[in-house]
């Protein structure tokens, strides 16, 4: 891919395409690759604007637990290739956290080239001020796959009337015996959790501070590793702590 | 059965029908037909135009529309692949040669006549649809390749204040209606195809119900593409005003031919304050045989204005017959309160290609819209939903729900979802689910353990999935749909 | 501590409480019961400040503070604790977060200083152990993967870590087996004192056999239509409600 994308490309209708024009072309993308039959567990922190490939490469059995925190100023954008073999499995978290004026995006392609193979997908994303936010992931089941079983989740919070949240969640089958699902939801805090926790003292802010962090802290449940995980959830605690 | 459905079931098109096992609307009928030259240029237009009688006007916006079509580009993005499409080998009209206005239905070519007859069509008044007893009565405006042949039902529709008549002649008898109304949802320049629609369209319906008043009877326009190497092109629009409602029927057969025929409709919806529009349609164009050759490429653009507060707009889709579909009804949600809904089955076989879906544009505050759409893919055919959900930052307290369902019958075909969501209100709510699934072994083994072969088992599971979808068809149309399903996916079951 | 006056309320633009008055004093408890659809979960739901409860006439004080004027977070910490009839889910926060942030919150607002990690866990121990709620379970996110019976109790749970002066307990018998019962009404009894009140809203009298209550109201049409000690409920046990609100 060498030219330069136009507004007209799926991939990048969303895109804040005079940011890119600048980052153009962009660098290699970096490789993930697990070996079959082992696990592995990867950060992708986004702080800088920028375009940032990822091509993940699973062998057969392979497991790889990805986390992705896209917390930019400028327009930033992350995208993720993966091939997965028979029977490996791919646990994606992503969140998205938008202030200022930040274009900022997440784009998946999942693809279960071979039978068997497992994907799971959480998106939370966060957008306030004037802010964009976007989630474009797709998930291709081959032929052949057979088996596949791929989960999709993607939920966003829009905080402020200029700011814009954009879900795209593409399911591309072309295989029968599989089971491919995704959801998302765009919306306020659930107002009975928010009632719940007033009765139990929690004044509104407060409340609506720990709703958004456990929306958020969905996207973490895949990583095994505990001081990883609360690493992440204070970084994105204090981001919303200064929203608050 | 009663006497009239009897008299709709003469013995020998019944046999016609028989003949043809699976694509039972393929006959060509063999009638006198007025063509347009070959090809497409401003002639051609002009051709069109004058042939139909049409004001300066409607001429002049008709030519705007051929010279902005030649400067756009062909739409791309949809999952389809379409073959290159040569616009100078075809004919953009043809009429089957009769005199120009009837006096009444009698004066109608009898060869027509017998063509709606085998088609089960009621173009005679007090006839209902074939096969069902008790049904209501509907009135038809039946469109014969470029052009309406008959209106039923005009007089009693006329005493209720209610407007239903081609285009054609809406336009020399309601002209001011038409000109404000027309092209105000879907503009000239909105696509490729709707921009060729304006250049060239030839009938259609108009329809127009005036405030309070409920449209006493379903009306109903039935499609008929018959002569060869010819494209149709009917434009319809519908005007529900103040506390309005009607609910509108539309079918759609070809003949069975080898080279593949073009059909590029626009609809245009508009509802105002407390109005109600009802839009079904059952498409069943030439889907094209077993092997892909032929069939109708379906590129239609159907929109709904909701504009008024409280208005509401419903289509229901059942789509199983052309090559290749592209279609997306939409609605623009811009009164307060006013609902969109969008009910859908798409069956795609053998190598049909199916990219559609909806748009809901929330603009007003409080608007909802919900979106059921089915897709079911067999044979080596791709199946495509494409929908669009869009919350405008004025739509305070908008709402959408989206459940789109896929299934897949065999392992060479195609199931996609393909939805858009864009929110700009931070008090909107919106659920987005899809799944894909094929039919379980288990349900299939034990409606066949009770008795039903492979295929009857196969029909009953798909209409139980998309019973949802058929349940918002008036009743008439749900029952032809439901066979229409089973016939659809014949031979798909191995 | 809790006195309230010709209440009128509304849910949307529905008028539900019709005009209820009653007088709950400290150290008693206190039921009331009635019909479906007679506004008992209303009352409880205006009491605690729910959003689309309008009282339209009437006050409610507690401790001679108007209630109706607190916010929800306020009045819970001015002692009020409503246990719900259908407890909400909140995946991803822990219970333990949860009540530590309740507590730390209302204890600000009452200008108190915050609880130690060593308190808080301490006191978590002891109080959980009574209902029998397992760490694992408390570690998870609130109520999630709780069945109708473990929700019930991780309410009595939060109870007993909050110490409200008044347990306004909305239908806490509703989907509890008979163990269920008996280990939330122990709960409940050990709550009691004479300085805290409970106001019970049930449905049926079995909870009554557990908790024994001081007075019994009989709520109908969103007024109390009778007033009695604990022979009235058994007395609607044996005649329905139909036989006493007439």
């Amino acid at each position: 891919m060498t030219a330069l994308p136009t507004r007209k490309a799926e991939a990048w209708r969303y895109a804040d395409l005079k940011a890119v024009e600048a980052l153009w072309p962009p660098q290699p993308a970096r490789l993930i690759s697990v070996r079959a039959g082992e696990a592995q567990e990867e950060i992708v922190r986004v702080r800088e604007g920028g375009l940032h490939d990822l091509r993940v490469e699973l062998a057969a059995g392979a497991t790889l637990r990805l986390v992705i925190l896209v917390q930019s100023s400028g327009y930033a954008r992350v995208a993720v290739e993966a091939h997965l073999n028979e029977g490996a499995h791919l646990d994606l978290g992503g969140i998205l956290l938008g202030d200022g004026e930040a274009t900022q995006e997440i784009v998946t392609e999942i693809r279960h080239s071979a039978p068997g193979a497992t994907s799971r997908q959480r998106v939370r994303l966060v957008v306030d001020d004037r802010s964009t936010g976007t989630y474009l992931g797709r998930i291709a089941v081959a032929r052949d796959a057979q088996k596949s079983d791929a989960e999709q989740s993607a939920r966003a919070l829009v905080l402020k009337r200029t700011a814009t949240a954009n879900l795209k969640p593409e399911l591309e089958i072309y295989a029968d015996d599989v089971k491919c699902a995704h959801g998302c939801t765009v919306g306020e805090l659930d107002k009975a959790a928010r009632f719940y926790l007033q009765s139990r003292g929690l004044p509104r802010a407060l409340a609506d501070a720990l709703l958004t962090r456990a929306f958020v802290a969905d996207a973490l449940t895949g990583l095994e590793d505990s001081s990883t995980r609360e690493a992440l959830e204070a970084e994105t605690a204090e981001w919303l702590e200064q929203r608050a | 059965m009663t006497s009239e459905t009897e008299t709709l079931r003469n013995p020998q098109a019944s046999a016609a029908i028989d003949e043809l096992s699976t694509y039972k609307w393929g006959f060509a009928t063999d009638i006198e037909q007025d063509f347009a030259p070959k090809g497409l240029n401003e002639d051609t237009v002009r051709f069109i135009s004058a042939k139909k009688n049409e004001p300066e006007w409607m001429l002049e916006w008709r030519l705007k529309a051929y010279r902005i079509w030649l400067t756009l580009p062909t739409p791309e993005w949809a999952k389809l692949k379409i073959p290159p499409i040569d616009y100078q080998d075809a004919y953009y009209f043809a009429a089957p040669k009769a005199k120009p206005t009837l006096a009444s239905l009698d004066e109608l070519d009898p060869e027509i006549r017998r063509t709606y007859e085998k088609l089960g069509i009621p173009i005679e008044e007090q006839k209902v649809l074939a096969g069902v007893e008790g049904a209501r009565r509907v009135a038809v405006d039946a469109v014969f390749d470029s052009v309406s042949v008959a209106t039923t039902f005009r007089e009693e529709l006329k005493r209720a204040g209610v407007i239903f008549l081609s285009i054609s002649e809406a336009m020399r008898e309601y002209p001011d209606l038409v000109r404000k109304h027309l092209g105000s949802v879907v503009p000239v320049r909105d696509n490729y195809f709707a921009c060729l629609n304006a250049a060239v369209f030839s009938d259609g319906t108009f329809v127009y119900v005036p405030k309070g008043v409920r449209c006493p009877m379903e009306l109903s326009t039935y499609f008929r593409i018959n002569a060869e190497n010819t494209g149709q092109f009917e434009r319809t629009l519908i005007i529900a005003e103040e506390g309005a409602y009607v609910s509108y029927l539309e079918g759609c057969t070809a003949p069975m031919r080898d080279e593949n025929q073009l059909h590029a409709a626009v609809v245009e919806l508009i509802a105002e304050t407390d109005a109600e529009i009802k839009y079904s349609t059952v498409q069943n164009w030439y889907p094209g045989d077993k092997d892909g050759k032929g069939g109708i490429y379906n590129f239609v653009t159907k929109r709904a204005l909701c504009r008024g507060a409280r208005s509401k707009v419903s289509w229901t889709q059942v789509e199983t017959g052309s090559a290749i579909t592209w279609k997306y009804p939409s609605c623009v949600l811009a009164g307060e309160d006013s609902v969109g809904e969008f009910y859908s089955v798409a069956v795609t076989n053998n190598y049909q290609q199916a990219d559609t879906g909806t748009k809901m544009i929330h603009l007003g505050k409080g608007t909802t819209s919900t979106i059921i759409s089915k897709g079911i893919s067999a044979g080596r055919s791709d199946n495509s939903y494409r929908g669009l959900v869009r919350i405008g930052p004025s739509a305070e307290g908008a709402r959408n729900f989206t459940q789109c369902d896929s299934l897949l019958i065999g392992d060479k075909s195609g199931a996609h979802t393909i939805p858009y969501i864009e929110v700009k209100n931070p008090s909107a709510i919106i659920e987005h689910e899809a799944t894909t699934s094929k039919i379980s072994e288990d349900q299939k083994f034990y409606a066949m353990s009770r008795g039903l072969n492979s295929e009857d088992a196969v029909a009953l599971i798909v209409n139980g999935f998309c019973k949802e979808v058929l349940q918002q068809l008036p009743m008439e149309f749900a029952v032809e749909a439901q066979k229409l399903l089973g016939i659809s996916l014949e031979g798909s079951v191995g | 501590m809790l006195v309230i006056e010709n209440l009128h309320a509304n849910v949307g633009d529905k008028p539900i409480l019709k005009g209820l008055s009653l007088i709950v004093n400290a150290g008693e408890v206190h039921a009331i019961m009635g019909p479906n659809g007679a506004g008992k979960s209303t009352l409880a739901h205006v009491l605690a400040g729910r959003e689309g409860y309008t009282v339209t006439q009437g006050t409610a004080t507690f401790d001679g503070k108007d209630l109706l004027d607190l916010e929800p977070h306020e009045r819970a910490a001015a002692g009020l604790f409503l246990g719900f009839q259908y407890p909400v889910e909140i995946p991803g926060v822990s219970n333990l977060l949860f009540l530590r942030t309740a507590l730390n919150a209302q204890r600000r607002l009452r200008g108190e200083p915050e609880i130690s990690g060593a308190d808080f866990m301490k006191k978590v121990r002891t109080e959980s152990a009574v209902l029998g709620l397992d760490m694992e379970m408390l570690k998870r996110g609130v109520n999630v993967g709780f069945s109708g019976g473990e929700k019930k109790r991780n309410e009595a749970f939060q109870l007993g870590m909050l110490e409200p002066k008044l347990a306004l307990l909305d239908e806490t018998d509703s989907g509890l087996d008979i163990d269920a019962l008996r280990i939330v009404s122990e709960g409940i009894n050990r709550f009691r004192s004479p300085e805290r009140a409970v106001l019970l809203i049930t449905h049926y009298q079995r909870l009554l056999d557990h908790v024994r209550p001081d007075y019994v109201h009989v709520l109908a049409d969103g007024r109390i239509v009778e007033t009695g000690g604990p022979d009235l409920a058994l007395r609607l046990e044996a005649q329905g409600y139909e036989g006493i609100a007439a």
